[in-house]
């Protein structure tokens, strides 16, 4: 019970650190890649320092509101995730609870932006639920061709299952599975080519551009817990989890330089460029995956 | 407390109120609301008592039954709830409109007609009531003249095929067994015939199909839906429709039988899966095309086909959960969308438009509207703590435990189509920019509010507490033959899991509350107007700065090729085959007596031919 | 730099955050925004020294004046400047907003940027070079160890005397007062 209470209390600090660390690893690998040194690794903690510092504007009780309620999402959804051997609340629904809080982070965001009355912010929203929309279908997909195969909705039977066998990623009908959601990967954490919601060039930072202070540091930790949850999910089901957390951290690591290596090198698709191409080659990979897994277990 | 009572209460209360508007608008308003609570409160007080009754023999030769079972009780109970509320809506409603107490006897009518419906006993009292709803329905359809006329027109021919089709399949049960009584019916269908179940099968899905709104049948739901009065479309949405998916559970499971149903057919040809594929395709499409809608009811409408497709894919599935997500969705659908079409409708009695592109800013001025919608929009949604989460969440771990991950998808995508489309609605209605022309605009009046904030307790109540109807689901489950689930107060424990709202619901309010603090530790922030907003150094324009026209656009740029292309070519395709084939019946009144001399001739050389072939006569 | 010594962070964290993570608006004011793009990449890269370009005034917290101001310009300039979140600072860079600089007898060009809204630090040159900004970004890092950086403070306290000097230069304004005005007449503050 008491170690219970103690995972529970460890594991959204563990995901604020490790989410934080990733922020500014992406900032300092991104400017080794343009060939010049770049910020120092705890510049995010400065950022966020200097911005709870700052004054800021609020535009009503929902704006709070809105901010307060996908942040309280998305620290509940790392209570679902295993974290290589840390898994708290793991017993109550796995990963359909896992689907359905995940949908509090962005409607938060967008309750909270509709009240700041910006066309800038309601584009950036309806780009965002369109993408949304977008790599749901292959995600989806991808989710259940796990769910058939392990026959489990539980995502620490998957880990176990994994961890006895092989990893997912590459075992046979799975590896189209997996193969599709690095597709999609990008899409999910918002880093290049998707991240069109949030174009600091063309919308002025879309929801985000009314945020500053204390706001923008919330949504800087949002932004955190995001990338976290979602390089967490892929090693998770894929990549096979971890027995302890250092080398599901390792794990998560390596995802992370692959994805910030895809996100130095394309430009932004369009909205429209961005969800034909989610529903064309990762959800046609994602179904082929679905109907095999399906074909070889009956 | 007999049955027949209830009903004659119900339809004579009708015609007292009718009467009684003549005479003076009070003593009318009184009288319906007290009849519709009336009418919940006989209801509440049938529970858990199963009488059976004829009440008129000699109809045709058949008795006419009355009866009430948990499934009745269960349906009667919302009808009765639902309806009392819309009548109690509209009373400010319709206060301005003309033809008053025509308005309230066809109300009352319908919900006279749909606990007809649900205490039917028999085929002949259930197609009496049926159609009796389905008149009265069309008529209250075309109340707002204009362009409700069309909608009611397309509602009514569409129910008439539908009812057609309940009558061919009602004559065939009768020329086999030789009786139309419902529990008789069930017990002699064990002897027929896989090709005869099948045959009445289709006929009655056609008609409950119809009524449903399953996919290729749904064309009449959004006309009608929305141009219907408010508090009536809440009524449509929220339990006309579900009459046919009392009738698919009747077909399904009291008729037919499980069993029998299971077996026709085999593989992906059953009728089973075909039911659950249609079902399935209802989830989907209509939710995308309801992103789309720039009028806020005809929004709400396509998503009332959207979440009937769960329902059906519930019912069709086949298992014990399922049957009960099917059924608490049902229950749970009625309450949220006749919430959201009260709220939408005491916006546009206030501001007179449904346009989603002209309204905005709304949450100050009708801060009820507003949370009700919030409210409705999270159950819609399935946000864990809403009821709406329960249900969706029993139809899900079916559908993936028992192996159809396809179905499975349908069902998911179908949720974040579901959040699109209620997110455009918040937004455009209540978020955002005051436009100028509603700067004075009032609060919605208080017998609007009333039913608003019931609708809107009742969701959080069954959703933090939803032990209390899955208790009457599992005893109509284990009536039909499965097994019971172990429900308790805050959820359903199985072998494989539990769903343990309780524990979503605390872990939310600390990490809320975690969040609250840390967020209070900041700085101050100082609240500023909303038109102080970043518009690149330039002053925000004056009425409106709030983007809300076309506001999915380049989705719809991308789905509007193949909706206009593939979906409507298939519809104007069935209309000019019917419109040619009808032309060719034509011909055959060529105008020439020759001809007709020729028709009966041959005619009658065919009856002899038959006559002695097979020696029928 | 003394971003490395943790004494200093920890006996005033909002002074030092503030030093370090200076995040610059995107205004491209005059002919000096073409000094900053090798800034902010990978030429002289700012972001060592926290220096990145944001899309928004409320997410911003330095604004470089980069260039000549003319009427038009200024009223965007205030606005934004208001729509700043404090503690703002602004740098005025060119010999434009200093004097006038080269356009010092145009009809159409505010010869003093310091009338109309609060400069906390000049870098003179027609244009300067870019490694100016960062002899710009550590001065102003002595400012604020010094508390001297206070144009926001200024801004506030004379808010009457800021506001008469735009009324003059635009006419009439349509946008509200940021802090409250008093209505009798005052002394040309400068």
């Amino acid at each position: 019970m008491v170690v219970k209470i103690i995972q529970i209390i460890l594991s959204p600090i563990l995901a604020l650190v490790v989410g934080v660390f990733f922020l500014g690893l992406a900032r300092k690998i991104m400017a080794r890649i343009h060939w010049r040194y770049g910020p120092p690794l705890i510049q995010p903690v400065i950022d966020m320092v200097k911005l709870f510092c700052q004054k800021s504007v609020s535009h009503g009780f929902m704006f709070d509101l809105g901010l307060i309620l996908s942040l309280a999402g998305s620290i509940v959804v790392v209570l679902f995730l295993p974290l290589g051997g840390i898994a708290p609340l793991s017993g109550s629904g796995g990963l359909l609870v896992i689907l359905y809080i995940m949908l509090f982070a962005p409607l938060g965001m967008a309750l909270s932006g509709g009240q700041g009355a910006n066309p800038n912010i309601s584009i950036g929203i309806s780009r965002k639920l369109i993408l949304s929309l977008g790599y749901e279908v292959p995600l989806l997909l991808v989710l259940l061709a796990v769910m058939t195969r392990y026959k489990t909705i539980s995502i620490v039977e998957v880990v176990s299952a994994q961890q006895s066998t092989a990893w997912s990623f590459i075992s046979f009908p799975l590896f189209l599975s997996g193969l599709s959601y690095f597709l999609i990967f990008p899409a999910i954490l918002g880093i290049r080519p998707f991240d069109t919601a949030s174009a600091p060039q063309e919308i002025s930072s879309g929801p985000m551009v009314e945020y500053g202070g204390k706001y923008l540091a919330l949504a800087t930790i949002e932004h955190a817990f995001i990338l976290f949850i979602s390089i967490a999910l892929f090693v998770n089901l894929f990549l096979g989890g971890a027995a302890n957390p250092v080398i599901f951290f390792v794990k998560m690591l390596a995802v992370f330089v692959l994805g910030l290596y895809i996100n130095a090198v394309f430009p932004r698709f369009r909205i429209e460029q961005a969800v034909k191409y989610l529903w064309k080659w990762p959800t046609l990979l994602a179904f082929l995956g679905l109907i095999i897994n399906l074909a070889m277990r009956s | 407390m007999s049955l027949e009572i209830l009903l004659i209460i119900a339809f004579g209360g009708a015609l007292l109120t009718y009467l009684l508007g003549k005479a003076s608008e009070k003593t009318r308003d009184f009288v319906a609301v007290i009849i519709s609570l009336s009418m919940v409160a006989f209801v509440v007080c049938l529970y858990g008592k199963s009488p059976e009754q004829t009440f008129y023999s000699g109809f045709l030769g058949l008795d006419l039954v009355l009866r009430l079972n948990m499934l009745s009780w269960f349906f009667a109970v919302t009808i009765a709830v639902i309806g009392a509320l819309s009548v109690i809506y509209s009373l400010s409603y319709i206060k301005t409109r003309e033809k008053t107490d025509f308005y309230f006897l066809m109300t009352l009518l319908v919900n006279a007609a749909m606990l007809g419906i649900v205490l039917a006993g028999d085929l002949v009292s259930f197609y009496i009531f049926w159609e009796i709803m389905s008149w009265s329905a069309f008529l209250l359809i075309s109340y707002n003249k204009g362009s409700a006329l069309a909608a009611g027109m397309k509602y009514i021919i569409m129910s008439i095929i539908g009812s057609v089709c309940f009558l061919v399949g009602m004559l065939s049960l009768y020329v086999s067994f030789d009786t139309l009584n419902i529990s008789q019916i069930a017990s002699a269908m064990t002897s027929a015939s896989p090709g005869h179940i099948l045959f009445i099968l289709t006929a009655f899905c056609i008609a409950f199909g119809i009524k449903n709104a399953v996919l290729p049948f749904h064309t009449w739901l959004p006309d009608a839906h929305s141009e219907a009065p408010a508090p009536f479309s809440a009524v449509l949405s929220g339990i006309l429709i579900k009459m046919g998916t009392y009738g698919f559970l009747l077909l399904l499971y009291v008729i037919v039988g499980l069993k029998l149903f299971l077996g026709l057919g085999r593989g992906l040809l059953s009728f089973h899966f075909i039911l659950c594929l249609l079902g399935a395709v209802t989830i989907l499409i209509p939710t995308f095309i309801a992103m789309l809608q720039n009028d806020a009811k005809k929004l709400l409408a396509w998503s009332t086909v959207g979440q009937a497709g769960y329902i059906i894919l519930g019912i069709a599935f086949g298992t014990n959960l399922a049957l009960a997500g099917g059924i608490f969705h049902f229950f749970n659908h009625a309450m949220f969308k006749a919430l959201l079409f009260f709220a939408v409708g005491a916006v546009e009695f206030r501001a007179q438009t449904r346009d989603l592109d002209s309204l905005g800013g709304l949450a100050k001025k009708m801060p009820v509207c507003f949370i009700a919608t919030l409210v409705g929009i999270c159950a819609l949604i399935g946000v864990p703590l809403t009821s709406g989460f329960v249900s969706k969440w029993l139809i899900y771990r079916t559908l993936i435990l028992e192996g159809s991950p396809f179905l499975a998808f349908f069902a998911l995508a179908g949720t974040w189509g579901t959040i699109l489309y209620s997110y455009k609605l918040v937004h455009n209605v209540f978020l955002g920019q005051l436009p100028e022309k509603y700067k004075d605009i009032q609060k919605s009046p208080a017998s609007m509010q009333l039913p608003i904030i019931v609708l809107s307790l009742a969701i959080l109540l069954f959703g933090i507490l939803p032990g209390i109807p899955l208790k009457v689901i599992n005893t109509i489950g284990t009536s039909f033959g499965f097994e019971t689930l172990n429900v308790t107060l805050w959820g359903i424990t199985s072998e494989t899991g539990t769903l343990n709202t309780i524990n979503i619901f605390s872990a939310l309010l600390v990490a809320g509350i975690i969040v609250w603090i840390v967020f209070r530790l900041g700085a101050k922030s100082v609240s500023v107007p909303q038109e102080d907003s970043y518009a690149a150094g330039a002053h925000t324009p004056a009425d409106k700065y709030h983007y809300t026209a076309e506001f999915y656009n380049p989705f719809y740029r991308m789905i509007k090729p193949f909706l206009r292309d593939v979906i409507d070519e298939f519809y104007y395709w069935i209309a000019s085959s019917v419109r040619s084939l009808a032309g060719n019946v034509r011909r055959i009144y060529s105008g020439d007596v020759g001809y007709y001399v020729m028709y009966i001739i041959f005619f009658l050389a065919a009856l002899i031919f038959v006559q002695m072939r097979w020696k029928i006569w | 730099m003394d971003r490395n010594q943790i004494t200093k962070w920890l006996k005033a964290p909002a002074k030092m955050a503030n030093k370090y993570s200076l995040h610059a608006i995107y205004f491209c004011t005059g002919c000096g925004i073409i000094e900053v793009p090798p800034v902010i990449t990978a030429r002289w890269d700012a972001e060592r020294f926290g220096v990145i370009p944001v899309a928004t005034p409320r997410q911003a917290n330095l604004f470089l004046i980069t260039g000549y101001v003319s009427v038009k310009t200024l009223r965007a300039i205030i606005r934004t400047y208001e729509q700043m979140y404090e503690p703002k600072y602004t740098v005025g860079f060119g010999s434009c907003p200093i004097n006038g600089g080269m356009y010092w007898d145009s009809y159409n060009t505010i010869k003093h940027l310091d009338k109309y809204i609060p400069i906390d630090g000049w870098i003179a040159g027609c244009m300067p070079r870019p490694e100016a900004i960062f002899i710009a970004v550590t001065h102003l890092w002595t400012l604020i160890d010094k508390e001297m950086a206070n144009g926001y403070i200024r801004y506030r306290e004379n808010y009457n005397s800021y506001r008469r000097n735009q009324e003059l230069a635009l006419g009439k304004l349509d946008w509200p007062p940021l802090f409250p005005v008093s209505d009798e007449p005052q002394g040309n503050e400068q």
